[in-house]
């Protein structure tokens, strides 16, 4: 730990400057023979599952496709037909909700525990425990989820208990979305705990005890010392959160109404829409589409990867 | 690191149950699931909190058996060890070369490799399933193992290369002098130095694919895997009635290796994950 000491600008790898005979040795000569047996392997595989598609896709989503047969080319219809589908732009808000707002909320949590546990007795077995939850496959979560929520699971016995039997009924329609961001919401709490512990570890003690002599309050010592210098590992990680929140899917999947179809239109996200225009069992198979909702998530993935780079230039505080 | 004494005001007061609080929530609720999926499910919606009456053994037995849990761990074991070595034997030389061989291509290979840790699955998904399906990797666990393998790559690679670039350069010059190649340097030397890194990746891919969902669905049809397993048995309770305490033990066999492993490295697994925020 007491090796990173700057946060947002990479080391060069030589440690000595490079002279103009180096390069030519005999030793760099034959490393460099060595580069493509090293280095083609790995981009192959990775060029054939990933690059490859992904271009697919984008080609894909200006033809009409059924999977088999000649594509026909449709040019932008297939995106403007999306668009006009009531189904799609509830899963665009069903999407933002999940990444800005169970966004706003795991962060606002997360900073919440490492204030709470910043210097309290026991603080990594707590960080561990709390961490855990995350590690869990997103399925076993929202298993459990279903069960608590339930119409007889433990939320309702845990209300009866107290007295409470007036409960809104969770899982019906209007609720059952609400309930799911609520589990994303814990699910995914203890990551961002723990790597924001680890950025408030990393700040000088020195700072603090400066702050202290000039009389900072508490809640000073944080806006003045602790979030300036966290702002680069936040924004990372809200590019992350946003790029792994776009993908939501099995946490979604397992809230399906009946056996063998797909949960119920009015808790869809993109990964959903995507899935169910390829494969809903019970509708054709529309390959445009689902290509076009697959570009529009990947579109909006490498905007939040440019826009975070860009915050991350700009204010590169370091210390 | 010197710990300070900091002042400390009331607020600390209450500020140290709640988090205390949290905690034991945390920990609660594991003990919970291991203790629901040892009754019966009717026992479970009526006595929720109590200590189970019997242990019903025979949960697990009929999760590993008729629910197929059984044959969903071994294809998940298949899975997880399969692609976790392959996509380590091609992404550690390929980080090796890229951050150590001082060749002018390597940024750009470098950036190209690491775009890819922006490519989400629904932008992939339909191609591979239609190239699959001509091939006759649908519905195989070797289609899907292929998969996990390639979608690991740049999250690997990103990961090694950092980790080499810490390595001293005075080892590989030591070696060249020598008379060693590039090729036995790195499988020799500079692989196993970065054997701890190379668990750490290796563990962080297993835990991510261990419950994988999305391309397990799209790809499997007859064959299982643990979480589809679950995501089947769940479906079929809307035919066979609840069988909870079924489904708690097979969210038991999903949960419990994870936190084996968390136990046994759990400081290395929070440290990797961190690690990939901050540099």
């Amino acid at each position: 730990m007491a090796s990173a000491i700057v946060v947002g600008s990479t080391t060069e790898d030589g440690r000595r400057p490079v002279g103009p005979g180096r390069r030519h040795s005999p030793f760099h000569r034959a490393r460099r023979r060595m580069f493509v047996p090293f280095v083609y392997p790995a981009l192959a595989v990775y060029m054939l599952i990933m690059v490859a598609p992904t271009l697919f896709t984008l080609w894909l989503s200006l033809n009409r496709w059924a999977g088999a047969g000649p594509m026909q080319w449709a040019g932008l219809h297939n995106y403007t037909a999306m668009f006009r589908d009531p189904v799609f732009r509830t899963s665009f808000v069903n999407t933002f909700w999940i990444v800005v707002g169970v966004g706003a909320a795991v962060f606002a949590i997360a900073f919440g525990m490492t204030i709470l546990l910043q210097d309290m007795a026991g603080r990594r077995f707590a960080r561990a425990v709390v961490f855990f939850p995350s590690l869990v496959p997103g399925i076993a979560i929202s298993i459990m989820w279903g069960y608590l929520f339930n119409p007889d699971g433990l939320v309702n016995t845990l209300l009866a208990d107290v007295g409470v039997h007036s409960h809104p009924e969770w899982l019906a329609q209007d609720n059952m979305f609400k309930v799911i961001l609520i589990g994303m919401t814990w699910l995914s709490s203890g990551v961002y705990t723990v790597i924001f512990m680890a950025a408030v570890d990393r700040i000088p003690p020195e700072l603090y005890q400066a702050a202290e002599i000039e009389g900072a309050s508490a809640f000073q010592r944080f806006r003045y010392v602790t979030f300036p210098l966290m702002k680069d590992v936040v924004s990372v990680c809200s590019v992350l959160w946003c790029v792994g929140a776009l993908k939501t899917f099995e946490f979604l999947l397992v809230f399906s109404a009946e056996s063998g179809a797909l949960p119920p239109t009015n808790i869809w996200n993109f990964a959903m829409y995507s899935y169910a225009e390829a494969f809903n069992p019970d509708g054709t198979a529309d390959y445009g589409i689902a290509a076009a909702c697959g570009v529009i998530v990947l579109l909006l993935t490498g905007l939040l990867m440019v826009l975070a780079r860009r915050v991350l230039r700009r204010d590169a505080d370091t210390y | 690191m010197t710990k300070i004494k900091r002042h400390r005001g009331w607020g600390h007061l209450v500020t140290v149950p709640v988090a205390w609080a949290i905690v034991a929530a945390n920990v609660l609720m594991i003990v919970w699931i291991v203790l629901s999926s040892l009754k019966s499910t009717r026992e479970m919606a009526l006595h929720p909190w109590s200590w189970p009456k019997h242990f019903i053994w025979s949960n697990y037995r009929t999760a590993w058996v008729s629910a197929q849990f059984g044959a969903g761990v071994g294809n998940s074991l298949l899975l997880i060890v399969g692609s976790g070595l392959a996509c380590i034997l091609l992404a550690a030389p390929a980080a090796y070369a890229l951050s150590r061989f001082r060749v002018r291509s390597s940024g750009v290979h470098t950036a190209l490799f690491v775009l890819g840790l922006g490519i989400p699955a629904q932008t992939m998904f339909i191609p591979l399933y239609v190239a699959f399906d001509r091939v006759g990797l649908v519905d195989s666990v070797w289609g899907l193992m292929l998969i996990y393998t390639g979608a690991g790559i740049p999250y690997a690679l990103f990961l090694l290369t950092a980790f080499f670039r810490s390595l001293p350069v005075e080892l590989e010059e030591a070696a060249a002098l020598d008379g060693a190649g590039p090729g036995y340097t790195f499988w020799r030397i500079m692989l196993p130095l970065a054997r701890s890194g190379l668990i750490t990746i290796f563990v962080l891919q297993a835990i991510g694919h261990w419950g994988e969902t999305f391309f397990a669905l799209v790809m499997l049809h007859t064959k299982t895997t643990l979480s589809l397993s679950l995501y089947n048995f769940t479906q079929t309770m809307q035919y066979t009635g609840s069988r909870y305490s079924v489904l708690f033990a097979g969210l038991v066999i999903l949960i419990a290796p994870l936190l084996v492993l968390y136990i046994v490295l759990g400081r290395r697994i929070i440290e990797g994950i961190s690690a990939g925020y901050s540099k």
